[in-house]
């Protein structure tokens, strides 16, 4: 069976469209990293499997329920830890734990949960006095009660420093080991390139690639990244354009005299020689195998640009 | 003893979760808000409201004479706590509820609450249910307090009588809490929902009565509904908004003739002689009675042959204030059902 299911998938807010025909599948036991830059839509996607919004167009399925009819009987299968949540300011961390526990007719140890997450410490007190990582893994041990055939995670590091986005990773491996399917939201390839089997990259609402990682590392390494270093930039906006503008490469960024170029394994004589045509003198170049970063920078160039 | 007794509360704990859907958001929601400060600050200064009049009179003995101490405790509610209630305790209710909702909606914690197994009517009651007792908790004991003053004081203790008025009140409470929330769950920001809920009370306050003669100025002037039927749509009107309805429960209950209830009712019109023959005659089968005073006649309604009807009865009127509380919850669940969060 599969885990999710999305079907033509579209989603307008007033005249602003942020799902543009969205189809994705999910299989039951994955750990599905789904990628993309901020405003992609990856939370309206979410919110679309939760049902805290109504698609526009095309239907989803959780856990073979649909999610809008059937979206109770699919939370009470699944684990989440939203976008944009805030926990309740008056009531402990236990507490939290035991609403949930309470919610989902579960039998859970609150207090091992939140151990599990490392904020045992501060069970008692009230979260409204928790820093922003608190939170985060107080929802995580929230979205941990009651073995979820699903967990869904959106941004789960945001706000975890490395220590605790490592041992967010080690939650997801230790979960998935247990049988769950786990879909894990991110702008960050480093986070999901280390716990995620399939890769999902969103762009504007669309879904411009799924593959596993091992696939996606394949096509990237049939790729090279050739950093140049040139002589003189007078003329250099020029010869960045004729490079852009072979076939055989696929992105170009200048960062004053060195340009990086990611572009085909046997494509480097002919970028050297079009910088020569162009006027430019080459002064001295590396290559280097492009990794899945470069390919999802490649994928979310206009972002990474504005950053 | 105490682990037996906690054994049960958690055996009941359990019995209600299994029961009601909505029990788990409504205990979470009553867990959380009554650690408010605010809320408690409220609450003392509801208790003091009703203490004053009673501490002043036991204190002081301002307007307590010989005679007057029988009749001391009927004065106190129907001048004095009346219409304190029908002021302050929706807004009360106001301060409580008007975020409940709403706020949750703009944190994001309504995220949490729903990537629960809760569906989304669960949310609505179980906040309405919260909420109220929330508000109900502070409120009884403060009922409680001032019924242990009243005792004390010089002032003849009438238990039904207050106990009667307590009910209501807290009935009276209840119905606006529940109008509240649900304002809260129609709105995105919770700004918007404490302008509408203060739109509502005052609509209910000071505006209604007039609205509903208008109705009736409307029907008889531009449509020709005339007579019996006229009345009966603006008593039914009248009857609706909550705050009327609770004073004209407490008038009756005040009441000292052989139909208190009919009294109340009749009590809610002043108008002319004849409107006011065929209020009393036809819409509440009582029996107009003419009296000369000072300033001209005076139209009395004593009871009639037939019985008030039963729409009109007291039990009745009480009816009609708890379906605001799911007249509210449905308008607010519609439009809640429909958001995109």
């Amino acid at each position: 069976m599969t885990a999710i299911e999305l079907d033509g998938v579209r989603k307008e807010f007033g005249d602003v469209v942020a799902l543009n025909g969205v189809d994705l599948t999910v299989e039951e036991g994955e750990v599905f990293g789904f990628l993309g830059p901020n405003g992609a839509g990856k939370s309206t996607t979410i919110n679309i499997l939760l049902d805290f919004v109504r698609p526009t167009a095309g239907s989803a399925t959780v856990l073979g329920h649909d999610v809008n009819e059937e979206s109770k009987a699919i939370r009470e299968r699944i684990g989440v830890l939203p976008e944009g949540y805030d926990v309740y300011e008056r009531l402990t961390g236990r507490e939290h734990v035991e609403f949930v526990v309470e919610s989902k007719d579960a039998d859970d140890d609150p207090m091992e949960l939140l151990e599990r997450v490392g904020v045992a410490d501060a069970a008692d007190r009230r979260a409204g006095g928790y820093s922003k990582g608190m939170k985060q893994r107080l929802v995580l041990a929230m979205a941990l009660v009651d073995e979820p055939d699903l967990l869904i995670l959106d941004e789960p590091t945001t706000g975890l420093d490395p220590n605790g986005a490592r041992k967010m990773r080690d939650l997801v491996r230790e979960e998935s080991e247990r049988g769950a399917t786990v879909f894990f939201s991110s702008h960050i390839l480093g986070q999901v390139e280390a716990v995620c089997d399939t890769v999902g990259i969103l762009q504007d609402g669309e879904l411009v690639a799924k593959d596993s990682v091992e696939g996606l590392r394949a096509a990237a390494q049939g790729d090279m990244k050739l950093v140049v270093t040139v002589g003189d930039t007078d003329g250099l906006d020029a010869a960045i354009e004729d490079v852009r503008a072979l076939p055989e490469v696929s992105s170009v960024r200048a960062d004053t005299d060195r340009v990086t170029v990611n572009c085909d394994g046997d494509a480097k004589m002919t970028v050297l020689n079009t910088f020569e045509e162009s006027g430019v003198a080459v002064e001295d170049f590396e290559t280097q195998e492009a990794s899945l970063e470069d390919l999802f920078s490649a994928y979310t160039e206009q972002q990474e640009v504005e950053v | 003893m105490s682990t037996a007794s906690e054994g049960g509360l958690a055996g009941l704990d359990r019995l209600l979760r299994n029961t009601f859907e909505w029990y788990t958001v409504s205990k979470k929601e009553f867990k959380d808000a009554i650690r408010s400060k605010g809320l408690w600050l409220l609450g003392l200064i509801f208790t003091t409201a009703f203490i004053a009049p009673v501490a002043l009179a036991l204190y002081f003995d301002i307007g307590v004479s010989q005679q007057g101490q029988g009749l001391g405790m009927q004065l106190l509610l129907s001048q004095v706590y009346l219409n304190m209630v029908t002021l302050l305790l929706p807004i009360v209710a106001i301060f409580l509820g008007f975020a409940a909702i709403s706020k949750e909606r703009t944190s994001g914690s309504l995220k949490l609450l729903l990537s629960l197994p809760h569906s989304r009517k669960d949310v609505i009651i179980g906040k309405v249910l919260g909420r109220c007792a929330v508000l109900g908790v502070p409120l009884v004991a403060s009922l409680a307090i001032t019924a242990v003053f009243l005792t004390a004081s010089r002032l003849t203790f009438k238990p039904e009588l207050f106990g009667l008025f307590s009910f209501f009140t807290v009935v009276f409470a209840l119905v606006f809490v529940a109008i509240v929330v649900s304002i809260s769950g129609a709105f995105e920001k919770s700004l918007w929902s404490g302008a509408a809920n203060f739109i509502v009370y005052f609509y209910f306050t000071f505006l209604w009565n007039a609205g509903a003669n208008g109705v009736g100025n409307i029907l008889s002037n531009e449509l020709g509904v005339t007579g019996a039927i006229r009345w009966h749509v603006v008593l039914l009107l009248k009857l609706v908004n909550p705050n009327q309805a609770y004073k004209t429960l407490v008038n009756s209950m005040l009441g000292s003739g052989e139909a208190p209830a009919l009294s109340a009712r009749y009590g809610m019109f002043s108008q002319g002689q004849e409107a006011s023959r065929t209020i009393c005659a036809d819409v509440l089968n009582g029996a107009p009675q003419a009296q000369e005073g000072v300033f001209g006649t005076i139209v009395t309604c004593a009871p009639g042959s037939g019985s008030l009807p039963f729409y009109y009865s007291d039990p009745a009127v009480v009816v009609f204030m708890l379906t605001w509380i799911g007249i509210a919850a449905s308008i607010s669940y519609y439009t809640f059902n429909l958001a995109d969060l």
